[in-house]
């Protein structure tokens, strides 16, 4: 299976890749290409012109100001798994990275790829979903700022224009006493989830819940942010009463292997699960 | 289509040459360079047959481009035993224990554990399931494998400084 | 002559052939490079069932990228796949080398497409203008029977129906204290070696004749396929099989791109090169196993298996493929494994649709049988409350029951008679290693603390070291080098080692001077090849006679050198001697050396040369056998199944090479482990295939196997081969998805298993249906 033909380049700034973009159906951005590539060599898709994101300086940032992480789009997966900066202030995001496929696709794939590939069953845009980040991303009118309560629309798709690209993604940091985990279901790791959950537990100085963060991976065609679970736990309802909740509003896909009943089913087990080991994280 | 001029390092040798936008990066192994150690199993990244190290991290080279890895420094398997009759404790360990029976997924295989082995030297099962959860065998059932790389890494430990 | 000991043979040796692979020194058919290699792409159906109306190859031809192009109309006659065991069939369901008027199957091949590298040619596969008019498709193979089926074919989907009984089923049922009525179902799945299929065929100016690389189990048998196909002489063709990246029975056959890239190469006289990708071994390369078992089993209040009825259905795709009625034949024939059960009545059909084709691959129709019938035994157990271990032991064969004529037999096969071998045994032992006896305190305990382990077991009895024959030739060279030639092509399982074990054993030589050639049908005119646990057996046998052979000779030889009677001589460490006085011996190499050319021969000596070849034919097939005991632990929340441990006592015979038998038992295991858990080709109710590729078809990986399995041989010798061999190439596949389905129903019991593969939600709702799953979610709090 290779791929159709296609043009190749690898400009030097952001100004020049925007350049490339402009007015070009057929261009699209290249990071790690971890998902992109697979999908080019089965020749489900046929882009005329990649252009590749690795010479551009100023992307690969991971730095912390105040009470934000902002992470760079073509930080690779792996160094923002291993790093420790990443693992104190947005722990949600290091136990998500360590779920995503194999160490040999996180050596290659990056944070703004995944991000902005949109699968519902990535996990890194359920933690964008979940923790209220934002998008910074840069087209010809400028750069601007998308909320990730906006920022998904549906399979495969974001709010991002055809002529924007992603530069970084923003993360509040995570305040102390506070814990983080993802929980998949699949027969095999690092394959896509039948259902998955991230979710992030912070506790207030009397051990009670004070903020609940979780977002379904996998469920329907964008991470899902489960609100109602959230509320039912700030509001006192135990862990696995809150879990019950997970799939209220849920449209779950239906498929051969993952009918919808049981995709429903999972969704309150992985949260319960994911919930449960967020809080004991908690410390 | 475009073509590229690429410079990289491949088993200690340096090369420049021109490649389509669209050659893999495997490909250009496989047929500019004549190292055919490095298989394509599905081309879509998922058996991990065509692992590779890049700038010494285990990659897919069935899904990078050839254009991708200039500047970059790349070892196969034919780069791992050197050029003398020795083979790498890890080959050896994969001889002694049968950890291979058609050889198709043991390059990759054989890459990925000696970049584990690196990082941990006395690697736990789950770490050790962690390295290759990434590659497909059809024929050993993993077991051999296991024990090949546990070999290694005593035979590795002994013979650190 | 005294015989020789037996240190080789039966030793854990290393294998000779991992230095070079493990370099990274393998040839593959897709790393070998001619000069002025062109790559072929094929045009394949995108739709299930279509007339063609038309085939257009001008825009393609025009294309300046384009060096050929290979339709239909390029054959006066389009060759035909063969199908060998079709007995009673005269309809025409032989799939053609390439499609003319009709597809039938979402890949078939329909053109290729000749260009200077694979990128050029896929993309002219658009090109090729093919004008389609779609047909209805069938893929269920009860619907394909219903009266109103599209056909997919001539008049019927049936392409033949099998009817195999002994004594009255029927009445017995009737009469039986208990009767089971369940229907067990295997699913669609495929061998899938990490190596896709790949050809390379070129012209020979010198010879005028192909040379044909193949990632072939079957060198010689594709060789006179070919010669059939293109009316070509014995000489005009030369198939070699290179490294193989594994088979599993996936390349055991000939198939459409073989013929079609010799044709090219015939038409252009330029080496032309085809590598299968991954998503067409999905709809080109055969599938197996899709099979149903209706079954109704009439028993005894100790759980003795009275009579069983049996009504089976096999989807076996849009063309009979070369061995494709073993699927049926053997789901049947073998249900009854290990057991005892006298009033059997089975019906096979074999119903076509318009799926890829199926062929044999790993354990074929065993895997099928077993599953069903160890199934059968645990309800059985279950419904009387008796130890499934118990049940069994009532209704095994015991060892002076054997040998056992069952009366069944087909064209390929013969009649099958059970050989040799202790079940009774092997079972009693499984289930000590298992841990079975503490194991119904564990499970329940673990119950109690919430959570769900089960332990299952697997029986069979495996039909392997088939004929017709297999052929070996020894030759030792004036250097003391021997050389062996078999017919036997390895795709992994190290042959080059095992049949070297048996002639450094029967010339008392050492491994490092004795040397495998195999897969190159100029090297070895006769051979059969791989497939069927027969390599061993069958190759083996070969070989040791052959070397039985030229020992004799060389028997002889030193004889007359020595000066004495060759009954007096011995024959160790590679040289003859008088026993008692060594200091009078002359060497294999000497004797070789003796009777080269060049030189008057030795007194009595009438022939030139060192070498002895044997062409073994089995008078039948021998049986192998085995019992898998599996643990697993079901997640009872989500389904998810983890295997935990796995025990196999297995009887191949006489062992040549332990280890190498231990590793292709783990390998079958792995594939049990796919069977029973996570393997399915699907496909739409349109016929389209739903996941042609590995990220949705679920090949196992290093978690989902267990971490320890243990292989213990017994070695009840066959007598029909002169080591004992059975064979041990597929019992792991065959055993496995059997114990594992086992052991899912007694994690939660009473839930009820009768299909694989048991993916999660299928294993949540049979613990939803026995109402397992709610207590546990109401104790979550």
């Amino acid at each position: 299976m290779k791929p159709a033909p296609f043009d190749y380049a690898a400009p030097t700034s952001v100004q020049d890749a925007l350049g490339l973009l402009a007015g070009n159906d057929g261009a699209k951005i290249l990071a790690g290409g971890q998902s992109l590539i697979p999908l080019l060599n089965l020749r489900l898709a046929a882009p005329d012109l990649l252009i590749d994101l690795r010479r551009i300086p100023g992307l690969d940032g991971i730095t912390r100001a105040g009470n934000e992480l902002t992470i760079g789009a073509t930080v690779r997966q792996r160094r923002a798994e291993r790093d420790p900066a990443v693992r104190e202030a947005a722990p949600l995001l290091t136990a998500a990275l360590a779920e995503v496929g194999h160490p040999q696709i996180r050596s290659r794939g990056t944070i703004g790829g995944s991000i902005a590939h949109a699968d519902p069953a990535a996990e890194l845009p359920a933690v964008l979903v979940a923790l209220d980040g934002r998008v910074i991303a840069r087209g010809p009118g400028g750069e601007r700022a998308i909320a990730a309560a906006d920022f998904y629309r549906g399979f495969l798709t974001t709010a991002l224009a055809d002529d924007e690209i992603l530069l970084a993604i923003v993360l509040p940091v995570a305040p102390p006493r506070t814990g983080a985990a993802c929980v998949e279901v699949a027969q095999r790791a690092g394959d896509y989830a039948a259902c998955g959950a991230v979710a992030q537990v912070t506790l207030d100085d009397a051990g009670g819940v004070s903020d609940a963060r979780v977002a379904l991976i996998g469920a329907t065609d964008r991470p899902f942010r489960a609100h109602a679970v959230e509320q039912a736990i700030v509001g006192g309802e135990s862990i696995a009463a809150a879990a019950g909740h997970a799939a209220d509003g849920v449209e779950p896909i239906d498929d051969p292997r993952v009918p919808i009943a049981y995709r429903s089913h999972l969704a309150g087990v992985v949260t319960r699960r994911a919930l449960e080991q967020a809080r004991s994280r908690a410390t | 289509m475009s073509t590229h001029t690429i410079r990289l390092t491949v088993n200690g040798h340096e090369h420049v040459a021109e490649v389509p936008a669209r050659l893999t990066l495997a490909d250009f192994l496989r047929e500019r360079l004549d190292l055919t150690a490095t298989h394509l199993g599905c081309e879509h990244g998922v058996c991990g047959a065509c692992t590779i190290l890049l700038d010494g991290e285990t990659a897919r080279s069935c899904i990078t481009l050839a254009a991708q890895a200039d500047g970059s420094e790349i070892v196969t398997l034919e780069g791992v035993a050197g050029d003398g009759e020795e083979l790498h404790p890890v080959q050896q360990a994969f001889w002694d224990r049968h950890g291979m029976q058609c050889g198709f997924c043991t390059p990759g295989i054989i890459l990925s554990t000696i970049e584990l082995l690196d990082e941990h030297p006395q690697p736990t099962r789950e770490q050790i399931d962690e390295a290759l959860g990434g590659h497909l065998c059809r024929c050993t059932g993993y077991v051999k494998i296991v024990e090949a790389v546990q070999e290694a890494a005593q035979a590795m430990s002994r013979t650190r400084p | 002559m005294t015989p020789t000991d037996g240190r080789i043979f039966g030793s854990p040796l290393k294998r000779k052939e991992d230095p070079r692979l493990l370099r990274g020194r393998g040839k593959y058919v897709s790393d070998i490079k001619l000069h002025g290699l062109l790559h072929a792409a094929v045009v394949r159906s995108p739709l299930p069932h279509a007339a063609i109306r038309g085939i257009d190859a001008d825009p393609c031809l025009a294309d300046p990228r384009c060096v050929a192009v290979l339709t239909a109309a390029d054959f006066d006659e389009i060759p035909q796949l063969v199908c060998i065991d079709a007995e009673v069939t005269t309809l025409p369901f032989l799939q053609p080398a390439l499609a003319r008027d009709k597809v039938r199957y979402v890949g078939e091949p329909v053109a290729v497409v000749v260009a200077q590298d694979r990128y050029d040619a896929e993309d002219l596969l658009t090109l090729v203008e093919v004008d389609y008019d779609p047909l209805p498709a069938v893929v269920d193979p009860e619907r394909a029977l219903e009266a109103d089926a599209s056909i997919v074919h001539h008049e019927t989907n049936l392409v033949d129906t099998l009817r195999y009984h002994t004594g009255d089923a029927a009445g017995t049922i009737t009469n039986a204290p208990h009767v089971l009525r369940e229907r067990f179902e295997t699913q669609r799945y495929a061998g899938t070696p990490m190596e896709t299929r790949g050809v390379i065929a070129t012209w020979e100016d010198r010879s005028g004749a192909i040379t044909m690389y193949s990632s072939t189990q079957v060198p010689n048998g594709v060789k006179t396929n070919l010669q059939i196909a293109l009316d070509l002489p014995e000489n005009g063709v030369r198939v070699v099989a290179p490294d193989l990246g594994g088979g599993f029975g996936v390349k055991l056959q000939i198939y459409p791109e073989e013929i079609l890239l010799c044709r090219i190469a015939q038409k252009i006289k330029r080496p032309v090169k085809w590598i299968e990708d991954r998503w067409e071994h999905f709809v080109a390369s055969t599938h197996g196993r899709e099979q149903f078992h209706d079954v109704e089993v009439g028993y005894d209040d100790e759980g003795r298996i009275l009579a069983i009825r049996d009504d089976c259905v096999t989807n076996t795709g849009a063309y009979l493929q070369s061995l494709t009625l073993v699927e049926p034949f053997i789901g049947v024939t073998m249900l009854t494994g290990p057991y005892r059960v006298e009033h059997f009545d089975a019906t096979a059909k074999v119903v076509m649709t318009n799926k890829t084709p199926m062929n044999p691959f790993r354990g074929v129709g065993h895997v099928q049988a077993a599953f069903t019938m160890e199934r059968i035994i645990d309800l059985v157990a279950a419904d009387l409350g008796l130890d499934p271990v118990e049940v069994r032991l009532r209704n095994m064969i015991t060892p002076d029951e054997l040998p056992l004529n069952r009366k069944f037999g087909n064209v390929l096969a013969g009649t099958i008679v059970y050989d040799s071998g202790d079940y009774p045994t092997c079972l009693r032992r499984a289930a000590e290693l298992a841990g079975h006896a503490d194991f119904a305190a564990q499970r329940e305990q673990a119950r109690a603390e919430g959570r769900y382990i089960g332990m299952g077991f697997g029986c069979f009895v495996e039909e392997t070291g088939l004929g017709p024959y297999e052929s070996g030739t020894v030759r030792v060279e004036p250097s003391g080098k021997v050389v062996v030639l078999t017919g036997a092509c390895s795709s992994g399982q190290g042959h080059a080692t095992t049949l070297a074990q048996i002639a450094a054993d029967e010339l008392s030589v050492d491994m490092d001077d004795v040397q495998v050639l195999h897969g190159d049908t100029d090297l070895v005119r006769f051979g059969v090849g791989t497939y069927a646990s027969r390599t061993a057996a069958v190759g083996g046998a070969a070989v040791r006679v052959a070397a039985g052979k030229a020992k004799e000779r060389a028997a002889f030889i030193a004889g007359q050198l020595l000066e004495v009677d060759p009954v007096d001589l011995e024959l160790r460490g590679g040289a003859f001697s008088v026993a008692g006085s060594p200091a009078a011996s002359v060497s294999l190499a000497e004797v070789a050396a003796a009777v080269a050319p060049g030189s008057p021969l030795p007194e009595g000596v009438h022939d030139y040369g060192l070498e002895a070849t044997d062409v073994f034919h089995p008078k039948t097939n021998t049986f192998a056998y085995g019992v898998h005991v599996a643990t697993v632990e079901v997640d009872i929340e989500t389904g998810v199944v983890k295997h935990l441990r796995h025990v196999v006592v297995n009887d191949s015979g006489r062992v040549i090479n332990p280890l190498i038998l231990e590793g292709q038992v783990q390998g079958g295991v792995a594939l049990g482990v796919g069977g029973a858990l996570l393997e399915e080709i699907l496909y739409d109710d349109d016929g389209q295939p739903r996941n042609p590729n590995f990220m949705d078809y679920l090949v196992p990986g290093i978690e989902n196997v267990s971490p320890e399995i243990l292989v213990e041989h017994m070695e009840i010798p066959t007598p029909l081969n002169p080591d004992g061999i059975k064979g041990g190439g597929e019992g792991g596949a065959v055993g496995a998805p059997a114990a594992i389905a086992n052991a899912v129903a007694d994690a939660i019991r009473p839930a009820r298993i009768t299909a694989t593969p048991l993916f999660p939600a299928r294993v949540h709702e049979a613990i939803s249906a026995a109402g397992l799953g709610a207590t546990v979610e109401g104790s979550a709090r």
